[in-house]
């Protein structure tokens, strides 16, 4: 048996084209990918940029909602949910990183082109960047931060990062500092959900990586995902269309949230299998107590092992779990429901948390071995925690979870 | 705002010896370290930034002399009952800045232990070793060579496996010891040591204490080599890499302590190893917590400073009492090696086992609480501006080495419930 298949997950729910789907992209990552890791390490230019490439544009993952008609492959009903979780823990095995630029193009293509939300409008205007086969997109979120002005407008407590300013037939935008969820440097295309002046109302507007106004900072070092190559923006009176307004709506924002969460926590379970390879290797064959006895036999380091193997099946269903709701919203309701996203929060909190621990005790197993770049854990480690931060604080979605479930109005 | 000085230590421990090097190293930490310290990372192979400072401490300063006779150049740290209360501040006060460099700083020391270190000082590998480091102003650094790729866990679990699994080789041919073997991760290899010590056996496979030797090795010996530093995930100011003995030559009286002392004191090593663990982890979280104060207070969340929110309040409180328990511990663990009058022997498999136990409950402390730091800083926690993303990846390591949790908690059972076959 592929060891993959060892986890749980609902296969029996998925189609076909899914499983054809995960096999080629796991032939895929561990060719072009895994198997160049030892070589070419966490290299930009030379591993992660051209498997970008491979992935939404050769495999197609950046077409996959559109419509037909505009190049798209328009794989846009909500089942699709299982088509991503399937293809990014395939990704996220090879790098977490990756599979984490993959989750915004496809939660952005989730929110303008599912069939039953789809936004004609927009996937005129933008498919066609995803569908030219050119090269990759790489979407970018900005949404609210712990700011520093008391003052600022501010979304559940945290600022907005950019101010829009309705012209005539376009908006104008703001904002100095800013911080992206990714890929400053390198975005193509920056989702912003911001405060608009003079109205109560946020905006999600998309601004295009070369407005002009908008300046990219130099890239800042980080912890991981090194796929993700970050800068902070200033965005000095950039205009764009006012069409570039994608929604103002909270149910629109949550739905992205929704299929953000789920590519994210699906990526995140990616990093799971790959460190699940890892330590199976190592349990294999590292000895210890002198005994000739291989790792995964001793009872204390045999236990640890299964408890690494439950936390990562846990996440594994807890990720298609989340698929499944996104798949019936006639069963569970809209993406964007208080309930389904609130569902959303709570999965991808817990699965990075889970991921974190399972990652922590995965290297403890391997002492100096999960240390070293060399093995190639470590920096699923790095990565898992960077995506968890980016993910935001476990702490305060849990003010998210109260309010869902015991009605509290002031959090 | 307040500073790191707010921590509770226990005071009657403290004496105006450490208080003051403490002093001198947290002035160097301010000036020589910190401002560079974000380029440590890519500096991991070279050390061009990591060295600089290194000679001001070590060899202009010359705290690398500390635990030498005075007589012979150094400064008696050796006879003293507050040798570990004294280390612990100094190794917090280097951690809080860089625990890579603290680790290299302490190392330098944790082999000259077996030498310098009443009751068994070693008068004539003092007198052969202390010109090496006193008579210089350049950095000198020691290296303790255990860990081998078959597994550094076994070679430390003494008690059970008694050095049968250690493959490194001391032949007597002679009046010389001929060693042969592989050692890697050493802490201050990767080309950087001068001088090392060496776990050996000098009867493979036997479980015969006296068959367990640790000799010194000058590191400019013919076939003594030294591989590059490897690349980790944290820690770039610790150079670790392989060590390769051909025919190894060195006089019989390098030998440390003698047959079956070697085995005994090779306890009191990681005794201190584990209590100085401690100090890494009190020190990366007391610059944690600095940079959670400016975060905290500048940082708005609902109109007001972050810190100001109840439930961030939580988190904020919580890391503070892991300072706490931790620093309290570690003190407590640093005075328990110190005083072996009230405690007993720093070797004995009973301390050995509290202080793996004081280690591995701190690093565990410590990585859940950095953990949780850095989540509560969102995208800034990742971000090597920070500084928090470093220290985290950098405290991991005390939590793996000296022979991984795993090896702590089976020597704290056994001590504790007297388990007989584990
Ligand atoms: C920065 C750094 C500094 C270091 N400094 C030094 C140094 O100065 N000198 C030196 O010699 N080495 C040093 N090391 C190596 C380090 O001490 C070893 O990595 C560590 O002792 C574990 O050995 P190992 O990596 O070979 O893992 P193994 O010995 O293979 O152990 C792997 C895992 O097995 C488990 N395990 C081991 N024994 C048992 C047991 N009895 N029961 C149950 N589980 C067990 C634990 O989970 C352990 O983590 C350093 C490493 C690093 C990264």
């Amino acid at each position: 048996m592929n060891d993959l298949e060892l986890f749980p997950y609902p296969k029996n729910r998925l189609q076909k084209t899914d499983l054809d789907l995960a096999a080629s992209l796991q032939d895929l990552v561990q060719k072009e990918i895994v198997d160049k890791r030892l070589e070419l390490k966490e290299d930009y230019r030379g591993l992660l940029e051209p498997n970008l490439n491979k992935l939404l544009v050769e495999v197609g993952l950046q077409r996959m909602f559109w419509p037909e008609k505009l190049g798209g492959e328009e794989h846009n009903g909500p089942e699709a949910a299982y088509t991503v979780a399937a293809a990014l823990e395939q990704v996220g095995r090879a790098d977490t990183g990756l599979a984490y630029l993959a989750a915004h193009n496809l939660a952005l293509q989730a929110s303008l082109a599912m069939r039953e939300n789809l936004n004609q409008e927009a996937c005129g205007r933008f498919a066609p960047l995803f569908c030219d086969g050119r090269g990759p997109v790489i979407v970018s979120f900005v949404l609210p931060v712990f700011g520093e002005d008391e003052k600022a407008p501010a979304w559940r407590g945290k600022s907005f990062q950019v101010r829009a300013r309705a012209a005539s037939g376009s908006w104008v935008l703001n904002g100095k500092g800013v911080r992206p969820t990714c890929s400053g440097a390198d975005a193509h295309l920056f989702g912003a959900w911001c405060a608009v002046e003079g109205e109560e109302q946020p905006a999600f507007i998309l601004v295009p990586g070369d407005a002009p106004g908008l300046s990219r900072g130099p890239e800042f070092k980080k912890t991981g995902l090194a796929a993700s190559r970050n800068a902070d923006l200033d965005l000095s009176g950039v205009e764009v269309p006012a069409e570039n307004c994608l929604f103002r709506g909270d149910l629109e924002y949550r739905r992205l949230l929704s299929w953000f969460y789920l590519g994210v926590s699906a990526a995140a379970v990616g990093g799971l299998l790959a460190a699940y390879q890892i330590l199976k290797e190592w349990g294999d064959n590292r000895v210890i107590k002198g005994t000739g006895n291989v790792f995964k036999e001793n009872p204390l380091t045999g236990a640890l092992m299964g408890e690494i193997a439950q936390d990562i099946s846990m996440s594994r269903l807890l990720a298609y779990d989340l698929a499944g709701m996104l798949a019936d919203p006639t069963t569970f309701g809209d993406a964007g429901s208080d309930m389904v996203y609130t569902a959303a929060l709570m999965i991808v909190h817990h699965v990075l948390a889970t991921a974190e621990r399972a990652l922590h005790r995965t290297m403890e197993l391997m002492a100096s071995a999960g240390y070293a770049k060399e093995w190639q854990l470590e920096r699923y480690w790095r990565d898992l925690k960077t995506v968890q931060c980016y993910v935001g604080s476990h702490e305060l979605a849990k003010h998210d979870f109260a309010r869902w479930f015991y009605g509290a109005r002031t959090l | 705002m307040r500073g790191i000085d707010v921590f509770s230590r226990p005071l009657e421990y403290l004496t105006p010896l450490g208080e003051q090097v403490g002093e001198i190293i947290r002035e160097w930490v301010e000036n020589e370290v910190i401002p560079y310290r974000r380029r440590f990372d890519e500096d991991y192979l070279e050390h061009r930034l990591i060295l600089p400072p290194f000679k001001k401490l070590l060899g202009e300063y010359g705290i690398q002399r500390i635990l030498f006779p005075e007589d012979l150049g150094g400064w008696g740290l050796g006879h003293s009952d507050y040798l570990c209360v004294a280390a612990f501040r100094m190794f917090e006060e280097i951690a809080r800045a860089d625990s890579g460099m603290a680790v290299a700083f302490g190392v330098v020391f944790w082999p000259l232990v077996l030498i310098c270190c009443e009751p068994h000082v070693n008068r004539r590998l003092c007198e052969e070793f202390a010109p090496m480091f006193t008579g210089t102003t350049e950095p000198v650094f020691s290296c303790l060579a255990m860990t081998e790729p078959q597994g550094g866990s076994d070679i430390e679990n003494v008690e059970v496996l008694k050095g049968s699994t250690i493959r490194t080789t001391a032949v007597q041919d002679g009046d010389e010891w001929v060693i042969n073997g592989h050692k890697l991760w050493p802490t201050n290899t990767g080309g950087v040591a001068d001088l090392m010590a060496v776990v050996c056996t000098t009867n493979p496979g036997s479980r015969n204490p006296d068959d367990i030797a640790i000799i010194f090795v000058p590191c400019d010996r013919p076939g003594v080599t030294q591989g590059p530093a490897y690349e980790k995930a944290g820690m770039a100011a610790d150079k670790n890499g392989d060590i390769w003995f051909e025919n190894v030559r060195v006089p019989l009286w390098y030998r440390a302590c003698g047959p079956g002392d070697d085995a005994k004191y090779y306890g009191e090593v990681v005794s201190l190893g584990n209590m100085g663990s401690i100090a890494f982890a009190v020190g990366v979280m007391l610059n944690i917590y600095e940079k959670l104060q400016e975060y905290a207070n500048r940082k708005v969340y609902r109109g007001l400073p972050l810190k100001e929110n109840d439930a961030v309040a939580g988190v904020l409180a919580d890391f503070a009492t892991t300072i706490e328990a931790v620093r309290i511990i570690g003190y407590q663990c640093a005075r328990m090696c110190d005083r072996q009058d009230l405690y007993g022997p720093r070797w004995s498999p009973e301390i050995v086992a509290r202080a793996r136990a004081h280690r591995y409950f701190a690093a565990d402390r410590a990585l859940e609480a950095i953990g949780k730091v850095m989540n509560l800083m969102e995208c800034f926690g990742p971000d090597r501006d920070w500084d928090v993303e470093k220290h985290w990846r950098d405290i991991k390591m005390v939590q793996l080495w000296l022979g991984g949790k795993q090896l702590s908690q089976m020597e704290v059972a056994r001590w504790f419930f007297e388990c007989e076959t584990l």
